[in-house]
C-alpha cells in the first residue's frame, strides 16, 4: 500500500501543484515567480519519475480502490517523462513571450499543469471511461488555453472551432464506449481483449462499430486528413506557447492512447482497419502537403506540416497491424524526433514574436541570417530535421518508420512517404532560402542570452546529436539505445 | 419492458443532436445539440446497464453528466466572450481566421 502511494506521487504532485497554482493565481506573485514555481513542481515530478523508473513490474495502481483502471508500466513511464519534459520546455522557452503580452495571468500555469495531468491519465488509463476522463481533462484545459487572449476575436474563434468539433467527437467516443460496453459488459481493456480473442470476427459487429467510433475520435484529435479542418485555424489562433504545447506534447498524449488501444485491446481486429487506415494515411500525407505548400504564414505552414508528420506516424501505426515489430518503437522514436524539432522551431517563432507583435510570414524572414545569424542557423537545423535531412534526428525517425513500413510489406505507403518527404523539402527549404538568400538593411543584432535562447541552442544540439551522435560519442546511448528502450516498453504492455 | 424502445429513443436523440450540430448556426443550439448527443449516450448506457444487470453502465452515465457539466462551464464562458466581441451568436460571422489575419 505504501509503495503504491509512492508510485502515485509523480501524478499527485502535478495535480496538487495545479491546484496550488490555481489558488496562487490571484495573488500578487509575479508571473516570473509563478513560472518558476510551476517548473519546480514539474521538475520534482520528473525527478521522481526517474527515480521510480524501472523499479516496478507492471502493476495496477490501488487496484482495491480504482479497480483495474490505472496501470503503471514502462510504457506509461516513458510517456510521462515526455509530457513533463514537454511542459517544462514549453514554460521555459516562452519565458520571454508571456512577459511581452499583458493578457497572460496566473491561470495559464495552472491550466498547463492540469492538461499535463490529463495526459498522464491518458497514458496510464487501462479502461475506456478513464481514457475519456483523461482526454477531457487535457482537452478542456487546452480549449481554455487556446482562447487565452480574451480580447482578440480570432483567438476565441479558434477555440469555438476546436470545442464544437472536439465535443462532437467526444460524444462519438462515448457512443463507441457504450456500444462496446453493451457487447462485452465491461469497459476494461483486459476484458475487452479477452472477449475479442474468444469470439469470431463475424460475431462481434457491435464491438467493431464501437471501436471504429473510438478510432474516429483519435483520428480527429491527431488531425488526420478527413478530420483535419480544425488544425490550421486552431494552431493559427492560439498564442505561440499553446500552439507549441498542442503540436508537440498533446499530440504525443493522443498517440500514447492510440498505441495502447492498438497494441493491447484491438490487436486481434487490426486487420479490419488496415485498409481504412491505409486510405487515411494516403489522404493525410497528400492533403497535408497540399495545405503546407499553399501557406504564407510560417505558423500555418508548421501547422499543416504537423498534419504531414501525423501521416508519417500513421504509416507506422498501420504497419503495427501487419506484424512489424519495429513499428511501435518507431512511432515512439518519431514522436520524440518531431517533438524536439517542433518545440525548437515554435520556440524561435515565439522568441521573434515576443519582439514583434504580428504573425510572421515567409517574407518577414528575408535577411534574417544577417540580422540574427545564430538564430538562423538553429532555425535551419530544425527545418532540416523536420524535412528529414540526414545527420539530424528527423532523418532517423523517418528511417525507422519507412523500414517498418517495408518490413510489413506496405511498399506503396513507404514510397508515398518518401515522395512527401521530398515535397516537404520545398516548404521547409523555402524558409531557409528566405533567411540566407536575401540582403537585410538592418545591422546584426547581438545574440540575446536568456533562458529561452539557451534552451533552444541545447535542443538544436540534441537534434544534431540524435542524428549522428550514436557513432560519434562512444558509451553514450544514442538513437539505438532509445529504440531498445522503446521496444522494451512496448513488450511490457499487457 | 422491452429495451428496444429505449434503444430507438437513444438513437433518435443522438441523430437529432448530430443533425442539429451540422445544420444550425446559433452557438447555443450547437451547444445544446452536443449535450443532446451526450445525453443520448447516457440513456443508452443506463439501458444497457439494466439489460446486462450490472451497475457499471449507470455509473458511467453519472460520470458523463459530470463531464457535460464541466464542458458547459467552458462552452458558456466562450459564448459570452464571443457575444461581447461581435454582439452576435451566429457562428458564420466568426470567420476572421484565414491567411490574412496577421495581427497578434
Amino acid at each position: 500500500m505504501m509503495m503504491q502511494f509512492i508510485y502515485a506521487l509523480p501524478m499527485a504532485i502535478v495535480v496538487l501543484g495545479a491546484i496550488l497554482l490555481m489558488l496562487l493565481s490571484n495573488s500578487k506573485i509575479t508571473l516570473n515567480r509563478l513560472n518558476l514555481i510551476s517548473v519546480a513542481i514539474l521538475t520534482l515530478s520528473l525527478i521522481l519519475q526517474f527515480v521510480l523508473f524501472g523499479e516496478k513490474e507492471s502493476t495496477y495502481l490501488f487496484s482495491s480502490i480504482f479497480g483495474n483502471t490505472f496501470i503503471l508500466d514502462d510504457f506509461s513511464a516513458i510517456f510521462d517523462v515526455m509530457f513533463t519534459l514537454g511542459a517544462i520546455l514549453t514554460l521555459l522557452i516562452n519565458n520571454d513571450y508571456f512577459k511581452s503580452r499583458e493578457y497572460f495571468a496566473g491561470e495559464y500555469f495552472s491550466l498547463i499543469l492540469f492538461s499535463v495531468f490529463g495526459m498522464m491519465i491518458l497514458a496510464h488509463a487501462h479502461e475506456l471511461v478513464t481514457t475519456f476522463i483523461g482526454l477531457e481533462i487535457a482537452s478542456l484545459s487546452i480549449y481554455a488555453l487556446v482562447a487565452y487572449h480574451k480580447t482578440r476575436t480570432i483567438s476565441t474563434e479558434a477555440m469555438m472551432k476546436y470545442i464544437v468539433l472536439g465535443s462532437m467527437t467526444g460524444a462519438f467516443y462515448m457512443l463507441g464506449t457504450a456500444l462496446i460496453y453493451g457487447a462485452v459488459g465491461s469497459t476494461s481493456f483486459t476484458e475487452i481483449a479477452a472477449y475479442i480473442h474468444s469470439h469470431d470476427l463475424s460475431n462481434i459487429t457491435v464491438l467493431i462499430v464501437g471501436a471504429s467510433f473510438i478510432m474516429i475520435t483519435i483520428m480527429f484529435k491527431i488531425g488526420a486528413v478527413p478530420l483535419h479542418a480544425w488544425v490550421l485555424d486552431v494552431y493559427h489562433g492560439a498564442p505561440y506557447p499553446i500552439t507549441m504545447f498542442m503540436a508537440s506534447t498533446f499530440k504525443i498524449g493522443i498517440f500514447a492512447v492510440a498505441l495502447r488501444l492498438y497494441l493491447v485491446m484491438f490487436a486481434p481486429i487490426n486487420s479490419f482497419w488496415s485498409e481504412i487506415l491505409q486510405v487515411i494515411t494516403i489522404l493525410t500525407l497528400l492533403g497535408g502537403s497540399w495545405l503546407a505548400i499553399n501557406q504564407t504564414l510560417v505558423k500555418r505552414m508548421l501547422a499543416s506540416s504537423s498534419i504531414v508528420h501525423t501521416g508519417y506516424l500513421l504509416i507506422a501505426i498501420s504497419s503495427i497491424g501487419l506484424g512489424s515489430d519495429l513499428a511501435a518503437p518507431a512511432v515512439m522514436f518519431y514522436l520524440i524526433a518531431y517533438f524536439l524539432s517542433s518545440v525548437g522551431s515554435f520556440g524561435i517563432l515565439s522568441f521573434i514574436a515576443s519582439k514583434k507583435k504580428k504573425q510572421m510570414t515567409y517574407d518577414d524572414f528575408k535577411g534574417f541570417a544577417q540580422r540574427r545569424p545564430y538564430m538562423a542557423i538553429m532555425m535551419s537545423i530544425f527545418m532540416l530535421s523536420l524535412a528529414g535531412f540526414p545527420s539530424t534526428i528527423g532523418f532517423l525517425g523517418k528511417f525507422y518508420i519507412f523500414t517498418a513500413a517495408i518490413e510489413s510489406g506496405q511498399i506503396l505507403l513507404a514510397g508515398l512517404g518518401i515522395a512527401t518527404a521530398f515535397i516537404s523539402v520545398y516548404y521547409y527549404f523555402k524558409l531557409i532560402a528566405m533567411m540566407y538568400f536575401y540582403e537585410s538593411d538592418e545591422t546584426q543584432k547581438k545574440f540575446p542570452v536568456g533562458i529561452s535562447t539557451v534552451l533552444i541552442v541545447i535542443i538544436s544540439l540534441i537534434v544534431i546529436w540524435g542524428g549522428i551522435g550514436t557513432s560519434l560519442i562512444p558509451f553514450v546511448p544514442g538513437a539505438d539505445g532509445f529504440m531498445n528502450f522503446a521496444s522494451q516498453a512496448i513488450s511490457s504492455l499487457k | 419492458m422491452s429495451p428496444n424502445a429505449f434503444y430507438l429513443l437513444a438513437s433518435l436523440l443522438f441523430s437529432i443532436g448530430l443533425v442539429g450540430l451540422v445544420s444550425r448556426k446559433n452557438l447555443f443550439v450547437l451547444y445544446m445539440s452536443i449535450e443532446l448527443m451526450l445525453s443520448a449516450v447516457s440513456l443508452l448506457l443506463a439501458t444497457l446497464s439494466k439489460v446486462l444487470g450490472e451497475a457499471g453502465g449507470s455509473v458511467i452515465s453519472l460520470l458523463i453528466i459530470g463531464v457535460i457539466a464541466s464542458e458547459a462551464a467552458v462552452f458558456l464562458a466562450m459564448i459570452i466572450n464571443l457575444y461581447r466581441s461581435k454582439k452576435t451568436l451566429d457562428s458564420d460571422r466568426f470567420n476572421a481566421l484565414r491567411e490574412g489575419a496577421r495581427n497578434d
